[in-house]
C-alpha cells in the first residue's frame, strides 16, 4: 500500500469519525443539557457559599462545605450508611428471588389467561409512587384504621405499631418498596425467559435433569446476560432510595417512632433542610462519588458472574 | 405543483402577519394606554382566590390585576424573586417565609406603599406577624390558629374543661373501648407548640437562636406526657381528623379548615377557648399564620402608584369580610368584626379571642429546620419513650448545627 493509498484511508475514516460524531451531536448535546450540565453546577455550587443569606451574592469558597459536609458523616451517618447497603442487598435479594418465581410460573407451558396475569402484575407500576406509599401507610400499617391491625384484633391480638421500631419500619419499607420495584424485575425477567431458547431445556430433560437442576443449570445462565443491566439500574434506584423510606416513617409531620434513616433521608434531615445550598451541594456530591463507587463495584461484581 | 402551493401559503402567512402587525399599530393609535399588570402568585383555592379576584377587578381599566396560582410557590420565588422577566409584582402567602425572602432580599417593605397608620385597626397579634427585623413585609388579610374543637353529641357543652386539669381528668373516664376523650397531633411541631407557650417558652428567641433544652421546654414536655398517654400512639394528620369525624374522639386540636367538613358530615361540633394549664395559669397558645400579600423589590419602583392603589384597596373591610368567611379563616382587619356575618361565625370569633394569646409563626429562617428539630424531639419524647431532659439536650444540639449550618 503506497503512502497516498494510506492517507487516503486515513482521511476517509477521519471523515467517517466526524460524520458521527456530527449525526450524534442532537443527542449528545441534549445528554451534556439535562445530565452533565446538572452535575456540573451542583459540583460548582459546592464550591460557593450560596445560601439564604448569599443567594445572589454567594462567592467562591473553596473546599470549606466538603470539610463542613464531614461533620454531618458522623457516627449518625455511618449507621444510616450501613442500613442503605443493607437496605440494598435485602432488597435486590428479594426481589430477584420473587421476580424470578413469578416469571417461571408466568411461563408455565399450561398456564392460562398468562397476559390478563402480566398486566395485573404491572399494575403497581401504574400507581403514583407516593400515593402507593400513602395508602400503604395509611391502608395496611396504621395502628387505628390499618387492615393488619383488623386482622390481628379478629384473632384476639393487641394492635400493633408496624412502623415504630427500626426492624418493624425496615420490614415494612422492605415490603412496599417491593410492590414498587417488582413489575420492572418481572416484566425482566419475564422477557428474558422466553428468550431462552427450548432446545437447552429439551436436551437438559432427556439427559435427566429434574426442575431445580433445570433452572440453575440452563435456564439462570442463559438469562443471566439479559438481567444484569437491570440488575445494576435496580441496585443503583435501591440504593439512593428517598421516598419509601421518608414518606413511610420520617415524613416531617407524620413520624412513627423509628430513627431508620438511609444515608438519602438522614442527609436531608441534617443538611439539606438547612436551605444552604453550598452545603447541601457538596454532600450531594460526597453521595455521588458513593453511588458511582458502589455502582461500578457491582458492574464488576455482575462481569465477573458472567 | 408542490413548489407553487407552498409558495402561496409562505406568502398568505406573510400577508396576514403584515396585516397584523399594520391592525396593531393603528389601533395603538386610537385606544388609552395600556392599563398596568400587577401579577399576584398564590396557592390557594379557586373559590378563595376568585373572591380577591373579583374585588380588585374594580381598579380595572387602570389597574389589571392577574392573580396565576403557583404549584411549589416558595421555591419558585427563590429561583426567580430578582428575575424581572419571571417573579410576579407580589405575593400572596402566609406570613412565616418573609424572613427567607427578606434576608435574600427580593421583598419591598410594606411601608413604602402603606402608612402603618393606616392599619390602626388591624389585630395587633397579625401586624406582629408581618414584622422582621424592624420592617413591615406583609400586609395581613386574614389569619387562623387551631381551636378546641368538640363533638355536643359526646361531649356537652358544661362538660368543656376550661382547664388542662379538668380535661385531663375528662381524658381518663373517657378513653376506653376504642374511644378517646381527646386527640391532637402530639408530636407535631405545629399542633403541640401551644403546651410550650402556655409555659411561657419559645423554640426560638427573637435573635434566631434555639432554646430547646430550656427548663420550661422541659417542663412542658414532661407534663404534656400524662396527656400523650391517653392518646392514639399514631397522631399524624389523617389520623387524628378520622378519629374526630368518626366520632371516636370526642374533642380535638384542630384549624378552622377542618370545620365545614366536619359539618358537612353531620357532626354537631362545639368551638371552645383553649384550656387553661393549671401550673402557670396560661392558656394553651396555638401557632397562628397570617395570610397576607407581600411586594417583591424587583417591580416595586416602576409599578409603585399601582401596588399603593392595589394595597389601599385591600384596606376595605368587605374584601377581608369576604375573604375569611370563604377560606374559613379570622379576618385580620379589625373593622370587620362589625359584620353581622363574621359575629356569627363561632369559629372565626374564637379565633378573635385566640388571637389574643396566640403566637405567630416565627418568620426567621431559622424556623425552617426548627420544625424538624422540635418533631424529632416530641417524636423522641412521645413515642419512643426517651428521658425528656436527654431528648432536648440532643435536640438543642441538633438545632445549633443546622443553624450553623445554614450560613
Amino acid at each position: 500500500m503506497t503512502s497516498v493509498q494510506i492517507s487516503a484511508n486515513a482521511y476517509k475514516r477521519g471523515k467517517g469519525t466526524l460524520v458521527s460524531y456530527l449525526v450524534s451531536a442532537p443527542s449528545l448535546i441534549l445528554i451534556a443539557g439535562v445530565v452533565v450540565f446538572p452535575i456540573l453546577y451542583t459540583a460548582y455550587i459546592s464550591l460557593t457559599n450560596m445560601n439564604v443569606y448569599h443567594w445572589f451574592n454567594y462567592s467562591f469558597v473553596g473546599l470549606v462545605n466538603y470539610a463542613r459536609a464531614l461533620f454531618v458523616f458522623n457516627s449518625g451517618f455511618l449507621s444510616a450508611l450501613g442500613v442503605t447497603v443493607l437496605w440494598t442487598i435485602v432488597n435486590m435479594a428479594a426481589q430477584l428471588i420473587v421476580a424470578y418465581v413469578m416469571a417461571v410460573l408466568l411461563n408455565m407451558p399450561k398456564l392460562r389467561l398468562k397476559n390478563l396475569y402480566r398486566t395485573l402484575l404491572m399494575f403497581p407500576w401504574a400507581m403514583p409512587g407516593y400515593v402507593s406509599i400513602l395508602l400503604w401507610k395509611t391502608g395496611m400499617f396504621n395502628s387505628q384504621f390499618g387492615l393488619l391491625n383488623r386482622w390481628m384484633q379478629d384473632l384476639g391480638h393487641a394492635s400493633v405499631r408496624w412502623l415504630a421500631s427500626d426492624l418493624g419500619a425496615f420490614i415494612c419499607c422492605t415490603v412496599v418498596n417491593l410492590w414498587l420495584a417488582l413489575p420492572f424485575m418481572i416484566m425482566i425477567m419475564d422477557g428474558a425467559l422466553q428468550s431462552v431458547d427450548k432446545s437447552f431445556q429439551e436436551s437438559a430433560l432427556i439427559d435427566g435433569a429434574n426442575w431445580l437442576t433445570r433452572q440453575t443449570a440452563v435456564t439462570l445462565p442463559s438469562i443471566r446476560p439479559i438481567i444484569g443491566p437491570a440488575v445494576i439500574i435496580t441496585v443503583f434506584t435501591t440504593f439512593k432510595q428517598f421516598d419509601v423510606v421518608y414518606l413511610l416513617i420520617q415524613q416531617t409531620g407524620a413520624k412513627t417512632g423509628s430513627h431508620l434513616h438511609t444515608i438519602l433521608t438522614y442527609a436531608y434531615e441534617n443538611a439539606f433542610i438547612a436551605s444552604n445550598y453550598g452545603y447541601s451541594s457538596a454532600i450531594s456530591v460526597i453521595i455521588f462519588l458513593m453511588l458511582i463507587a458502589f455502582s461500578m463495584l457491582t458492574r464488576t461484581r455482575t462481569k465477573e458472574g458472567v | 405543483m408542490k413548489r407553487a402551493m407552498i409558495r402561496i401559503i409562505l406568502l398568505c402567512m406573510l400577508a396576514a402577519t403584515l396585516t397584523g402587525c399594520a391592525g396593531g399599530n393603528s389601533d395603538s393609535s386610537t385606544t388609552a394606554p395600556k392599563p398596568v399588570t400587577i401579577t399576584i402568585w398564590h396557592d390557594k383555592e379557586d373559590a378563595v382566590a376568585d373572591v380577591l379576584q373579583k374585588a380588585l377587578d374594580a381598579l380595572a381599566p387602570d389597574i389589571a390585576v392577574k392573580l396565576e396560582k403557583k404549584a411549589g410557590l416558595t421555591e419558585a420565588l427563590k429561583m426567580v424573586g430578582n428575575d424581572k422577566n419571571a417573579a410576579p409584582d407580589m405575593y400572596w402567602f402566609a406570613h412565616d417565609k418573609l424572613g427567607v425572602y427578606a434576608e435574600m432580599g427580593i421583598l419591598a417593605p410594606i411601608g413604602d406603599f402603606i402608612a402603618d397608620e393606616e392599619l390602626a385597626d388591624y389585630i395587633p397579634m397579625t401586624l406582629r406577624a408581618g414584622m422582621y427585623k424592624g420592617t413591615r413585609y406583609q400586609m395581613p388579610l386574614y389569619f387562623e390558629t387551631l381551636l378546641f374543637l368538640y363533638n355536643r353529641k359526646y361531649m356537652k357543652d358544661a362538660d368543656v374543661p376550661a382547664t388542662t386539669e379538668a380535661l385531663y381528668g375528662y381524658m381518663k373516664r373517657k378513653t376506653h373501648g376504642g374511644h378517646y376523650g381527646f386527640v391532637e397531633q402530639h408530636s407535631t411541631a405545629y399542633y403541640s407548640a401551644g403546651w410550650l407557650h402556655a409555659f411561657g417558652t419559645e423554640v426560638l428567641n427573637a435573635q434566631g437562636q434555639p432554646h430547646l433544652d430550656d427548663e420550661n421546654v422541659i417542663n412542658a414536655l414532661t407534663y404534656h406526657l400524662k396527656f400523650v398517654e391517653l392518646m392514639p400512639d399514631e397522631t399524624e394528620y389523617a389520623t387524628v381528623n378520622t378519629l374526630f369525624r368518626e366520632g371516636m374522639a370526642h374533642a380535638t386540636l384542630a384549624g378552622p379548615w377542618l370545620v365545614p367538613t366536619l359539618r358537612e358530615a353531620g357532626i354537631d361540633v362545639g368551638v371552645a377557648p383553649m384550656p387553661v394549664v393549671d401550673e402557670t395559669g396560661l392558656p394553651l397558645a396555638p401557632y397562628s399564620g397570617v395570610q397576607g400579600l407581600h411586594v417583591l423589590k424587583v417591580h416595586a419602583r416602576e409599578k409603585k402608584d399601582a401596588i399603593m392603589k392595589v394595597l389601599t384597596a385591600l384596606l376595605e373591610p368587605q374584601i377581608g369580610t369576604d375573604l375569611a368567611l370563604v377560606s374559613a379563616c379570622a379576618p385580620a382587619n379589625g373593622k370587620c368584626y362589625g359584620d353581622e356575618r363574621i359575629t356569627s361565625d363561632a369559629a372565626g370569633m374564637e379565633m378573635r379571642r385566640t388571637a389574643e394569646t396566640a403566637v405567630p409563626m416565627p418568620n426567621l429562617p431559622e424556623m425552617d429546620v426548627m420544625w424538624t428539630v422540635l418533631g424529632n424531639l416530641l417524636t423522641d419524647v412521645n413515642m419512643r419513650g426517651q428521658d425528656v431532659a436527654e431528648a432536648a439536650a440532643q435536640a438543642q444540639r441538633q438545632a445549633a448545627q443546622l443553624i450553623e449550618a445554614m450560613r
